[in-house]
C-alpha cells in the first residue's frame, strides 16, 4: 500500500504527470490543485501515467473528465497512459474510456496531443 | 480486537467487523482489508475490483454526504463508519453503517452512467455504480440504529 504522490515532467508542450498509490476521495485534492495550477498556467495538454497508481475511485474519475472537457474547450486534452490492467478493466467497464483516451506509449501519447 | 491506526478489527469465526474514523483517511485501509477477505472467500480479481470500488463510494458518501464537514458537531463526536460482513449461503453480505445524515434512497433517481459519461459530468456516479457491481443494494435509514447499506456479491462458481 504505497502513500500518494505525484511527480510533474514537461515533454515540450504536454505535462506528464506521474501517480503513484491511490487516487481517491482523500488524495484526489492534490491532483486536483495540481491541474488547476497547470490550467491557470495555461498548459492544457496533460498526459498522466498510471503505471503506479493501485486505485481510482467514482470521485477522481468524474473530475478527471471535467478537466479533460475543460482542457479540450481550450485547445488542450488530459488523457491516460499505462492504465494497469485491473484499472482498466473497471473504467472500461463503466465506459469511462469512451471519453478518455487511453496510451500504453509515452511517445504516441505525447504526440497525439493538440498542436499548439 | 486487532488495530490499524485508528481501525479497529473485530473478528469472528463467521463475521468480521470493522470500525473506522469517518474521514477520509480511513478509505485507503478499509478497501485493503475487503480486498483480502474477497480474495480469501474466492471471488476472482474481476470481481474483487467491482465489490472494492463498491465498498470505497459507498464509504465515501458516508463521509461526504452523512459526516458532512461543514457541521460543527462532526469535529467533537468523532463519527464512525462501521462494516459488519458476513458470508451466507455463497453471498458476500457487506453492512455499511454510519450515524450522520440520512439519504432520501426511495426518491433517488437512477443515474445512466454512460449518458452521464458521455455529456462529460464530473460527479454523481456513487450509487450506480455499486448497483452496477453488486447483485444487491439496499438502504435503510432509522433513527435509532442510524443508516445502513447493505451491499451483497453472489460468488458464483466456476
Amino acid at each position: 500500500m504505497k502513500d500518494f504522490r505525484i511527480e510533474q515532467e514537461p515533454k515540450g508542450t504536454v505535462q506528464v504527470i506521474r501517480l503513484h498509490g491511490s487516487l481517491d476521495m482523500y488524495s484526489f485534492p492534490r491532483l486536483e490543485t495540481q491541474l488547476q495550477t497547470l490550467f491557470q498556467q495555461k498548459h492544457h495538454c496533460v498526459l498522466l501515467d498510471c503505471s503506479q497508481l493501485d486505485y481510482i475511485g467514482s470521485a477522481g474519475l468524474g473530475a478527471l473528465i471535467g478537466f479533460a472537457k475543460q482542457a479540450r474547450e481550450n485547445n488542450g486534452d488530459l488523457k491516460l497512459l499505462h492504465v494497469p490492467e485491473r484499472i482498466y478493466k473497471i473504467i472500461e467497464l463503466l465506459g469511462f474510456t469512451k471519453v478518455l483516451q487511453v496510451f500504453n506509449a509515452e511517445d504516441t501519447a505525447v504526440t497525439s496531443f493538440p498542436k499548439p | 480486537m486487532d488495530s490499524r491506526d485508528n481501525i479497529q478489527l473485530k473478528k469472528s469465526t463467521s463475521r468480521l467487523c470493522i470500525s473506522a474514523p469517518g474521514h477520509g483517511k480511513s478509505l485507503r485501509q478499509i478497501r485493503v482489508i475487503i480486498t483480502d477477505l474477497s480474495r480469501q472467500i474466492g471471488f476472482q480479481e474481476d470481481e474483487v475490483a467491482k465489490i472494492e470500488m463498491s465498498v470505497d463510494e459507498a464509504c465515501a458518501n458516508v463521509v461526504e454526504h452523512a459526516y458532512d464537514q461543514s457541521r460543527d458537531w462532526i469535529l467533537k463526536d468523532n463519527p464512525k463508519i462501521e462494516l459488519h460482513i458476513h458470508t451466507e449461503n455463497d453471498r458476500l453480505i457487506i453492512q455499511i453503517q454510519d450515524h450522520g445524515q440520512g439519504f432520501d434512497f426511495a426518491a433517488y433517481r437512477p443515474t445512466n452512467i454512460i449518458e452521464r459519461i458521455r455529456a462529460m459530468r464530473s460527479g454523481g456516479y456513487g450509487i450506480a455504480i455499486m448497483r452496477q457491481f453488486m447483485d444487491e443494494v439496499e438502504y435503510t435509514s432509522d433513527p435509532e440504529t442510524g443508516n445502513t447499506l447493505r451491499l451483497v456479491k453472489y460468488l458464483k462458481k466456476t
